[in-house]
């Protein structure tokens, strides 16, 4: 690890002028599961850490009875203990518990995860079916993202250096759903997605359907949903959802799976989860959590 | 007469339980040596294959907190087990990426880590050779040119202008001739890759050498005496100069067997006299520069009979050592004497190739080899069960080898409780009963394997025990065999509690000191409960012995009367007699006329297996008696796979291993559970992963999975069988290795069971099920 | 940049000075004495590190020491302060590990466990220890003893 200084300011905006000084010499840290791993390989190098640990406001974690504010010094475990979360929001608090394990889910937090953008971010396939949006705060006041526009590329998001989330923000629905979020790693042990493919279905018979893992970001399978939208889950249209899902990834190969294996099994997923999806809205499905591969 | 036995055989408290669950253990890295204590830090080869042109220190030499640089140029010594092929620094060309081609000493570990970076070296490079199958060829380049000039034990073949560090060779009765009787012949190929070992804690070493010769190291080890005679011998130190301290290991595996880094870390002391240092591997350099299990390619092909015997087996080998074979030929060598796998086969051909490639060293891992072969071969054996129309259980029962019959090699067979473990693992399996899964897209089958191993050593490996009793009648006992988390110490406690009718309590058994402890090989070939069990057992005795002979001189007893009871001595015909240890054992019986009989009590035991030879004829591999004896047992799991997903979960297990006599049956259990779990990682998940360049692509937990507590069955059976070995401390023979072979072949059978496709590779991967069903959905026109 | 740091180190205040780029890992075993977490990965992936943090299982290696700042660790010694855990005895009679190198980190993450949710189901435990590796017991023995102590309580 190389040298570098460390601030722990207690606002926002002391946080984020000193982010402007240091620019891209800064790092900002949350629960370090991925940042102190790439300082020690030295894969970065910054000037100054900056812990966001400090700052009270962007512990809140809570349901203003439209929104769900999860403020990035919210972890993992935070969500998965959330009754709230559980209740209203079943699909993101089902994603979570696929995280890693239960020592590194103490730390991390859902806003550290999507800021370091790896395509197989977990969370990511679940906030894209909710249309969730992430609350910037700059130096000229915040900003509202919509987390379909926030991912760039492999690591890269829209954020600039003085910028900092400071909340990931999702309308509960109100209408009749169902969801899921189906996880394939190597084993059921921690690992990386192999695959992962969040579904929703509501009582209106509209659709979203997102990936993680599969493309160079996480992304939504439009087509699919637009070709389903009003329509039963019949094998035939889940066949053709399928295949028009699947148009939306461009996967690679690499050490976890092949480009091959990852979009036949991506097609083999979506269907799964979209027929547990309805079963859920219908009151038959696995209960959330339960293993669906 | 046969006397009940209270210790062995009975379930107890691991006694260095205490220890390990207080976190008063202490490893290597828990152990304090003050400030004075300097950091090692290694530069590693870039390359896979090059010639070192030149290596500049000098801007290493002068960086702050530097206290030596080490390379080639002071220390090109040559060390190997059993054949000295590895360098302590290579001064001449890098054979593997990681290879350590210069060391700083430092005040730091983070300064000794800027050094290393300064070092300059130039290096030319050369063609990489990663496949033995490419290397094995006539024309591939050489990884070591000067074979021939090297040391080796005389039964092993180096072949010089070649890349084949050894050959081992079986020729008994005529293949060929039998392969034409056969009724039915198969033969095909099946594939292993290398495997890391992944104990949790990773190598480390720490050396202190002090101006008057002392080398003093702290390792963590399999092998205290081995590590010490090869320091000794490699760089001219005598012997009782060298003095080896071991702290508990966390996690041996086999890759703590022999030594490796260790040599790394005593050349620095040498340069730093006065001052411990430090050397701790990084996972990333355990995966790149410690040991890995060797890559297979085997080829076979066996005949049967109308009756259903098998009565030929060509058996070709071609294992990746690696680029060093100094302690991997042993496992090449180990595994050519028994590729027949426990089955009595009268026609038999064997070789098996020690090929160096451009990988990371290669050597002992549990199972050493077998785990490897048993693959290929029990996958052969249930694809003729299945041509022939039989049982894949009964046609492994009606092959079993038994006591007395010929192995490979010639000699008779010991006994074996084979048959009884075959039938115990198919009653726990439910062999023959069906389970279908609720789920449709999910299908149930299982899997059988039946496997041997013999543990593999130097026909002269020997073990040596010494115990001493106190004045309160209770007792140390000193041997180097390892505690590695298999219960050795428990073991060696028992026997000696056995044999001096002492309770557990009244014995110490602890980790050894090479100055202070007797003479052990090394804590490998799960041959350390029979081996040095017995030289425990023959200290006891020699002490009882003592006891008896001071009792019978004082109280004019025959000796034949007296016996020992609790901690005390006791007499046949006079009940009334009891004289307990704390009378006597140091200070002596008192005579009537104020004299004393007897003085400190001190058993001493030693053995070493005396009818092993290794003389063989190298081109039949007959003529000898290479191995001790073998341990048998079988395997069975019940696996549920996804058609969709290709994912497979297994359900259940059970196991059943001829331990001869269980001295700790409960810790017997934990080495087949454990040794099933670490062979379900190699079934399913584990193969380290390599670049064309030779650099290993997954050295971490992220990308090597090693099964989780999520990732095992939920109903595991392990079953002990005791056909008592004759030669063994209460019957005794080695388990711990044997656990992991049967389930690569295992699974493979059950997957089989399962979906009708046969995977010839593992781990067999979701991607390899899938594409396997392609292949089979397009051969049925589909 | 050293920079003085406050923490409560199994009930006890320390005060150190540490670079912001150490290890809470290191600080604790080099600097600190205490052996109990162990240097297993150094990525986070294998727990031989775990420690509590606020009564929460953290991973020490990828933790910076400057971090822990005004909070609370516990290690091992710091749970069996007054005397072995009901959870330690039960691994002593289970003869639940092997090496033992994995003890510490496991009986952190299974006190963590048991605190939060007394009485879990099998595959509870099995889900709350899946990130501490073990190479050597397949694991069986040391569910087995802390389920028993979760039938006791």
């Amino acid at each position: 690890m190389n040298d570098f200084d460390y601030a722990k300011p207690v606002t926002l905006s002391e946080a984020i002028s000193t982010y402007k000084k240091y620019g891209d010499k800064a790092r900002l840290l949350l629960g370090g599961t991925d940042l102190v791993v790439m300082l020690d390989d030295g894969v970065i190098q910054p000037d100054i850490v900056i812990d966001l640990k400090g700052i009270d406001e962007l512990k809140k974690l809570e349901f203003d009875g439209e929104f769900l504010h999860i403020g990035s010094r919210v972890t993992f475990n935070e969500l998965i203990d959330s009754e709230v979360v559980k209740e209203k929001f079943p699909v993101l608090w089902e994603a979570s518990k696929t995280v890693a394990s239960t020592g590194v889910r103490n730390r991390a937090t859902l806003v550290g995860n999507i800021c370091s953008a790896v395509p197989s971010a977990d969370s990511a396939p679940a906030l894209l079916v909710c249309n969730a949006a992430v609350v910037i705060a700059t130096d000229s006041g915040d900003k509202e993202v919509p987390i379909t526009e926030f991912f760039v590329g492999p690591r890269r998001t829209i954020l600039k250096p003085g910028e900092i989330v400071k909340e990931v923000k999702i309308r509960a629905s109100n209408k009749k759903f169902g969801g899921s979020y189906i996880k394939l790693g190597r084993y059921d042990g921690e690992d990386l997605a192999q695959v992962g493919v969040a579904t929703v279905v509501n009582e209106d018979r509209e659709y979203a359907i997102a990936f993680c893992a599969v493309a160079p970001k996480p992304v939504r399978a439009k087509e699919a949903e637009e070709f389903l939208k009003g329509k039963d889950l019949t094998d035939e249209v889940l066949e053709e959802a399928a295949k028009l899902a699947v148009k939306a990834i461009s996967p690679i190969s690499d050490i976890r799976a092949s480009k091959e294996y990852r979009l036949y099994v991506s097609g083999v997923l979506v269907k799964r989860s979209l027929k547990t999806s309805l079963a859920r809205m219908n009151g038959n499905g696995p209960k959330y959590g339960e293993r669906l591969v | 007469m046969e006397r009940e036995l209270k210790y062995v055989g009975k379930r107890a408290v691991r006694i260095d339980g205490l220890e390990k669950i207080t976190g008063a253990a202490k490893y290597t890295d828990d152990l304090d040596f003050g400030p004075s204590m300097l950091y090692v830090a290694v530069l590693e080869s870039p390359y896979a294959h090059a010639i070192i042109k030149n290596i500049d220190t000098t801007e290493a030499e002068k960086m702050p907190g530097v206290r030596a640089v080490l390379s080639g140029k002071d220390f090109p010594e040559k060390f190997g087990l059993y054949l000295k092929d590895n360098s302590i620094f290579p001064a001449d060309r890098v054979r593997y990426i990681g290879q350590q081609v210069a060391a700083v000493v430092a005040e730091t570990p983070a300064q000794a880590e800027a050094a290393v970076k300064k070092i300059k070296v130039d290096y030319e490079p050369l063609p990489v050779l990663q496949n033995p199958l490419d290397a094995i060829k006539p024309d591939a380049p050489l990884i070591h040119p000067d074979l021939g000039k090297y040391e080796v034990v005389p039964w092993l073949y180096p072949q010089p202008g070649t890349n084949i560090a050894h050959v081992r060779k079986i020729r008994k009765g005529d293949v060929d001739k039998a392969f034409k009787e056969a009724e039915y012949v198969l033969e095909d190929w099946y594939h292993v890759p290398h495997v890391v070992h992944a104990p949790i804690e990773t190598h480390i070493s720490v050396a202190l050498y002090s101006y008057d010769g002392r080398l003093t190291l702290w390792n963590s080890t399999q092998s205290p005496h081995t590590q010490r005679n090869i320091i000794a011998h490699s760089l001219k130190i005598p012997h009782k100069n060298v003095r080896v301290i071991a702290s508990y290991v966390g996690g041996g595996f086999g890759g703590k067997a022999g030594i490796s880094m260790e040599v790394i870390a005593a050349v620095a002391a040498m340069k730093v006299p006065g001052h411990p240092v430090k050397l701790r591997w990084t996972r990333k350099q355990e995966f790149q520069n410690s040991s890995q299990r060797q890559e297979l390619y085997a080829h076979i092909k066996m005949g049967v009979n109308k009756e259903g015997k098998i009565i030929a087996l060509k058996h070709e080998l071609f294992w990746d050592v690696g680029a060093s074979a100094e302690y991997g030929s042993n496992v090449v060598n180990a595994t050519g004497f028994s590729a027949t796998g426990p089955y009595y086969i009268p026609n038999v051909y064997i070789d098996s190739f020690a090929i160096y490639t451009n990988r990371p060293p290669c050597g002992a891992y549990r199972g050493f080899g077998y785990s490897e072969f048993h693959f290929g071969l029990e996958s052969h054996i249930d694809r003729m069960a299945k041509i022939i129309g039989m049982d894949p259980v009964e046609f492994r029962r009606k092959n079993a080898i038994q006591r007395g019959q010929p192995v490979a090699y010639g000699v008779e067979m010991n006994p074996t409780g084979i048959l009884e473990c075959i039938d115990k693992v198919a009653e726990k399996i439910e062999w023959g009963k069906e389970n279908k899964s609720p789920d449709p897209t999910k299908v149930r089958a299982k899997g059988f394997a039946a496997v041997w191993k013999a543990p593999a050593m130097p026909p002269n490996e020997s073990s040596a025990a010494f115990l001493k009793f106190s004045e309160d009648g209770s007792i140390n006992l000193l041997v180097s065999g390892m505690e590695l988390g298999q219960g050795f110490l428990t073991a060696m406690a028992k026997i000696a509690a056995e044999e001096l009718s002492l309770p557990l309590e009244k014995i110490r058994v602890e980790l050894p000191d090479t100055d202070r402890n007797p003479y052990e090989w090394q804590t490998v070939a799960s041959h350390v409960t029979w081996s040095c069990g017995n030289a425990v057992r023959r200290a006891a005795i020699d002490a009882r012995n003592q006891i008896l002979d001071t009792v019978s001189r004082a109280y004019h007893i025959d000796k034949a009367n007296l016996y020992l009871e609790d901690g005390k001595v006791k007499c046949y015909t006079d009940p009334e007699f009891e004289l307990p240890f704390e009378k006597f054992v140091i200070d002596g019986i008192e005579m009537p006329d104020g004299t004393y009989r007897g003085g400190p009590i001190m058993g001493h035991g030693m053995f070493m297996p005396e009818f092993t030879s290794a003389k063989v004829n190298p081109e039949t591999g007959l003529g000898g008696h290479p191995n001790v004896h073998y341990t048998t047992g079988a395997g069975a799991v019940e696996i549920e796979i996804d058609k969709e997903t290709g994912r497979i979960r297994v359900l259940k297990m059970a196991e059943a291993f001829d331990a001869g006599k269980a001295i700790n049956p409960d810790l017997v259990e934990g080495q087949i559970v454990g040794g099933f779990v670490q062979g379900l990682g190699t079934a399913l998940w584990e193969e380290v992963k390599f670049d064309e360049n030779g650099r290993i692509l997954n050295p971490n937990f992220t990308d090597y999975k090693i099964p989780t507590a999520l990732d095992v069955p939920r109903d595991m059976n392990p079953i002990i069988v005791e056909v008592a070995q004759p030669d063994g401390p209460f019957g005794a023979r080695g388990i711990a290795e044997h656990t992991m072979i049967p389930v690569m072949p295992a699974v493979a059978n059950a997957v089989e069971n399962a979906l009708g496709i046969r995977i010839k590779d593992v781990p067999i991967t979701p991607e390899k099920i899938l594409n396997a069903l392609r292949e089979k959905g397009q051969e049925n026109g589909n | 940049m050293k920079k003085e740091i406050n923490f409560t180190l199994n009930g006890n205040p320390v005060k150190i000075e540490v670079m912001p780029n150490e290890k809470l890992l290191d600080v604790l075993r080099d600097r600190l004495g205490v052996k109990s977490p162990k240097h297993g990965c150094g990525r986070g992936e294998c727990g031989a590190c775990s420690v509590l943090l606020n009564g929460k299982s953290i991973r020490s290696c990828i933790t910076l020491a400057i971090e822990v700042d005004g909070q609370e660790i516990t290690t091992l010694e710091g749970l069996e302060k007054n005397g072995m855990t009901e959870l330690q005895k039960s691994f002593l009679q289970h003869n639940s590990f092997q090496c033992g190198f994995c003890a510490p980190g496991m009986t952190i993450t299974a006190t963590e466990l048991l605190n939060k949710n007394p009485h879990p189901d099998e595959e509870e435990v099995r889900e709350a220890i899946a990130g501490n590796l073990c190479r050597c017991t397949g694991y069986q023995n040391i569910i087995d003893a802390i389920l028993d102590v979760s039938k006791k309580e």
